[in-house]
This record gives C-alpha cells, sequence and structure tokens, in this order.
C-alpha cells in the first residue's frame, strides 16, 4: 500500500461514511464496502488495493485499539452498577441467540470449530451500532434503554472469553483445554493487576509530560498485546488485559479522550481491510448461510428481547424495542471472523467462508437492524395495540 | 414531597437520571461521557416518544441548572438590596477597576473618617473577608459591603472611585 492508495482509501472511507451518516446509517458497513469495491475480490472494476503486510499491519492496530477501548469499560466496579437488568436480559439472550447460532453453524459446518465461531458470530450484536442508533433515534430516555445496554455488556463479556478459542482453538480436546485456561489465566491475571497495579501506574503515568503519556500508554498496549501473540494466544485479548489494566487508573478518562481518534481511525481501516478479504462471489457458498442467518438473528434477537423485557418488567412494545435494537451485529462479528481466519485449527475452505459469512451478514443486518430501529415504534404500537382496561368506576 | 431519582448507568454512553414528575409526566436527564446533556419529557409516563428533548452543552447545562436551582436570586440581592436598619442602610458597592483605592489597605484610605461610611465586608473570589480589619488590602473586582447614612454613600462612591488619598 503507497501513500497514494492509502489517501484514495481515506478520501474513499470518509465519502462512504458520510453517506451512510446521511442515511442514519452506520458507518461500519460503509467501510466494509469500501473494501470490498477497492479489493481484489468481485468486484474487479474497482480493485486497487490488495492485501499485503502493510494492510494487514494496519489492521492489526485497529484491532488491538478496538479491544484496548473494551478494555476500558471493564472496571469491576463498573460493571457491578450495571444494574438489574443484566444476569436476567443477558441470559435470556445467550440462550437464544448463541443457542440459535449453534444450530445455524451446524447446519452450515458440521459438528467443528467453525461452526462455534460462526455461532459467536451470530450471538454478539453490534454494540456500536445499538448505541449510535439509540442515540440518533432519542432513546436514550426510554426506560428499555437500560436493559438494551445491559444484554450488551454481557455479551461483551461473553465474546472475550469466545476470542482465546477463536484465535487458536479447535485442534483437539486437550489443546483447547490449555489454550482456554491460558486465556482464562490471562484474563484474571489482568482483573488481579487492574486491583494491584492501579496505584502505581496511576503515580507513574500522572507524572510523565503528554508526549511520553502517550509513548507509555501506546507502548504498554502494544506490548501487551505482543505478549498474549507470543503465548499463543490472540494480541487481541492482549489488547483487551491493557484495557482491563488501566481501566481502574484514575487516568483512564483521559486516555480515552487522547486515544480516541487513533481508535477511530485505525477501526475504520480495520473494516476496510477486511472489507478486501469478502469475496462476493462466495454468495453461492455462503448465501443460503446468510440468508438463514439474518432471519435466525430477526427471530432470535427480537424474541430475546421481548422474553427478557416481560421478564424484567417491561410493556410488550418496550421488549419488541429492545430486541429490534440487538439485530444490528458489526465489530465483534467481524473481528471474531478476523481473528478465526489466522486460526490454522480451522479447516482452510471454511475460514474462507466465515470471512465471507460475517462481512456480508454485518452488510444485511446492520443495515436492516438501523431501518427496523427507526420504525421499531411504530411497528410496536401496530403489533401491540393497546387493550382498553375496563373503565373505572 | 421527596422525589424518587432514579440513577441508571449507561454503560459507553453516560449516566441517566430519572423521575417521574408531580404533573403525570417522566424526565429523563442523560449526562455523556463527553460533558453532552440531554433532557427527555414525557408528557405522560407511559409515552413512548418523548413530547420534548432538550440538548445542551456541559456550559449551558451548568448555567440551567445553576437558574433553576436558585443560585441567579443572589446576585441580584447583593447589586441591589438596600437594607433600611433604622437611618442606617448596607449596601454593595463595586470597587471599580481604575480605583485609586485598589492596592491600598483600610487603614491608609480612611474611608470611614472622611465619609462616615464603614466597610464591614470584602466579597470577593475565591474567599470573601467577613470582618474586613483595618489592615485589609483592597483588590481588582472587589465588592465592599459597607454600612453608614443615605446621604453618606454617594461621597463614598465617588471617593472610592476617584480619590484622591493620600500616598
Amino acid at each position: 500500500m503507497t501513500l497514494a492508495e492509502l489517501a484514495i482509501t481515506v478520501g474513499l472511507l470518509g465519502a462512504l461514511g458520510l453517506v451512510a451518516r446521511r442515511f442514519g446509517l452506520s458507518a461500519i458497513p460503509a467501510y466494509l464496502l469500501a473494501g470490498l469495491l477497492l479489493g481484489p475480490n468481485e468486484p474487479t472494476q474497482l480493485a486497487l488495493i490488495s492485501p499485503s503486510e502493510v494492510t494487514e499491519f494496519v489492521a492489526q492496530l485497529g484491532l488491538v485499539f478496538l479491544l484496548f477501548f473494551l478494555g476500558l469499560e471493564f472496571s469491576l466496579e463498573r460493571l457491578s452498577r450495571s444494574g438489574r437488568h443484566f444476569g436476567l436480559g443477558g441470559t435470556v439472550d445467550l440462550v437464544a441467540n448463541a443457542g440459535v447460532g449453534l444450530i445455524v453453524g451446524v447446519a452450515a459446518f458440521g459438528t467443528t470449530s467453525a461452526a462455534l465461531v460462526l455461532a459467536a458470530c451470530i450471538y454478539v450484536s453490534s454494540s456500536a451500532i445499538a448505541v449510535k442508533g439509540l442515540t440518533d433515534f432519542r432513546r436514550l430516555g426510554d426506560d428499555e434503554t437500560d436493559l438494551i445496554l445491559a444484554v450488551l455488556v454481557f455479551e461483551d463479556i461473553a465474546i472475550a472469553f469466545m476470542l482465546g478459542f477463536a484465535a487458536a482453538g479447535g485442534g483437539g480436546a486437550p489443546e483447547t483445554l490449555v489454550l482456554v485456561a491460558k486465556a482464562l489465566l490471562f484474563i484474571t491475571a489482568g482483573v488481579a493487576a487492574s486491583r494491584w497495579l492501579a496505584r502505581p501506574l496511576d503515580r507513574l503515568l500522572d507524572r510523565l509530560s503528554l508526549e511520553f503519556f502517550l509513548l507509555a500508554v501506546f507502548g504498554f498496549l502494544v506490548a501487551t498485546a505482543a505478549l498474549a501473540e507470543e503465548l499463543g494466544l490472540s494480541e487481541a485479548i492482549g489488547a483487551l488485559m491493557a484495557g482491563i489494566v488501566l481501566s481502574e487508573t484514575s487516568i483512564r478518562d483521559q486516555i480515552e479522550e487522547r486515544f480516541f481518534s487513533f481508535r477511530d481511525i485505525f477501526a475504520a481501516l480495520f473494516f476496510f481491510v477486511f472489507g478486501l478479504s469478502i469475496d462476493v462471489s462466495a454468495l453461492g457458498d455462503v448465501g443460503w448461510i446468510v440468508a438463514i442467518a439474518v432471519i435466525a438473528t430477526l427471530f432470535g434477537k427480537i424474541g430475546a428481547g421481548w422474553i427478557a423485557g416481560r421478564l424484567g418488567g417491561f410493556t410488550s412494545r418496550q421488549g419488541f424495542n429492545a430486541g429490534v435494537a440487538l439485530v444490528a451485529h458489526g465489530e465483534f462479528t467481524i473481528i471474531l471472523a478476523q481473528i478465526a481466519s489466522g486460526n490454522s485449527s480451522i479447516d482452510a475452505d471454511a475460514r474462507t467462508d466465515l470471512v465471507a459469512f460475517a462481512g456480508l451478514y454485518v452488510l444485511v443486518t446492520a443495515t436492516v437492524g438501523i431501518v427496523l430501529m427507526k420504525e421499531s415504534k411504530r411497528l410496536g404500537r401496530i403489533l401491540f395495540p393497546i387493550r382498553r382496561l375496563a373503565p373505572e368506576t | 414531597m421527596p422525589v424518587d431519582l432514579r440513577e441508571t448507568r449507561l454503560p459507553g454512553v453516560g449516566v441517566k437520571y430519572a423521575f417521574r414528575t408531580a404533573t403525570g409526566g417522566r424526565l429523563a436527564i442523560i449526562i455523556h461521557n463527553d460533558g453532552q446533556r440531554e433532557i427527555y419529557f414525557y408528557r405522560r409516563a407511559s409515552d413512548d416518544e418523548p413530547t420534548a428533548v432538550i440538548e445542551l452543552h456541559d456550559d449551558e447545562a451548568r448555567q440551567l441548572g445553576a437558574v433553576i436551582g436558585g443560585a441567579y436570586e443572589r446576585p441580584k440581592i447583593v447589586e441591589e438590596l438596600e437594607l433600611a436598619l433604622g437611618e442606617l442602610q448596607i449596601e454593595w458597592v463595586d470597587v471599580p477597576d481604575t480605583s485609586p483605592a485598589i492596592g491600598r489597605t483600610l487603614a491608609e484610605l480612611g474611608l470611614r473618617a472622611k465619609t462616615g461610611v464603614t466597610v464591614i465586608a470584602i466579597l470577593r473570589e475565591p474567599e470573601p473577608v467577613s470582618g474586613a480589619q483595618p489592615g485589609d488590602v483592597i483588590q481588582q473586582g472587589d465588592t465592599l459591603v459597607a454600612v453608614g447614612k443615605a446621604g453618606q454613600f454617594a461621597e463614598f462612591r465617588r471617593l472610592l472611585a476617584h480619590g484622591p488619598f493620600e500616598p
């Protein structure tokens, strides 16, 4: 990738991002589309950029930043305050949608680890798209918003445990167990470190000037990611842990503020690079999986939202709104597929299919999800008309 | 009646405070992590679309909060209140920025000897001086709380603004 190619890429990302914004859509599908257009696969008219070491590296940085920010949100103290809907809503969503995902996965790949990764891809909704929708459509004041956000946090945690598996799991039972144990140990160490290391880190980083502050945090992030990679875990877990360690420090807000722009740029490039590897001609292979998965997602997510809503004391309409907000899939589906694409224990054909599936599935659900979300209140009024109560005497 | 304020954390967004109003409506206030505020008002608590949404920047929200909380009643009193104490009055007198009194102590100024008005306190940021002493130095931006008879304040203000004071 040359500077000129990067300029064209960033230009296209900006243009498509603006168009998506104009129509109230999320930028993530726009970035994927940009990659799909400029990439070497079908359609080839605009093929300009082919995946190379440079694009891979840029994408890796994007992945590292995305998970670093997820980790920063993970402080124990914050999680313990995430409210009453967390356990109930999260569990209903997990059972319903991981279940639905597993059925689709087994139908597509048989009982392989690819099926498990696919299930996770279908299970995890997009926090980024849901939060953007809730903000844009003025839903933050609604009661059911608490439920939606609690479910999203639950999903993020579940996915953190899935990352290690997607990266290297699936060889054989013993190898997989060792890997899961390593991942658990790594995350536990991270949470423990956030408890004991927060103070010294605080004092150290507080004394640094801005330039060295940026370097120190970035260095810590990259070093942790590299360490995880060396251990045979994914760099994603390392980045997540770096975020968790820093999540308890008092400079957390400062880190978020200073690294926001880095994350946004590299995450955009991450989605773009992922888009490069989507092959539309694979539609014949994975088209039916995508179609089934989208339908399963609509029923699974809306059903789970409705059930969790009713159990949590909401009206049917509110539960419907909550379910619809969870339809859009995005960053985590892509991240899982991207990480799994480097996992040599998964069959090579299955990996290619997973990447194509994730790209197309996100393109569809992100668009359908946000359109449905915009209309969910009107739909809710039609689906659940108010039953007249007996007049009071 | 105490207000039943419910606080919920919105992960990745900020904090939400919600309560029912006495007239049957519902108010939800969102404080975003970036400082942006949003106020949602639902005319009936069961409405699924808000009747009004107000977006505010951090500084606007603080201003609004101060106005609603009643903080702005006080400066008005400070400027205009003239309290009758029999023949005596208490007045709040701003020190003009060009005043020759700035940088001098109350003893040096001799305001009481010259006009009959006594400075009893000095309002200044961050800490007001209650019970002003002869050794207190007048600073730019001060407001003097002074006691005197009605007719004495005109001379007091003139002297404060223009002097002259002995070197």
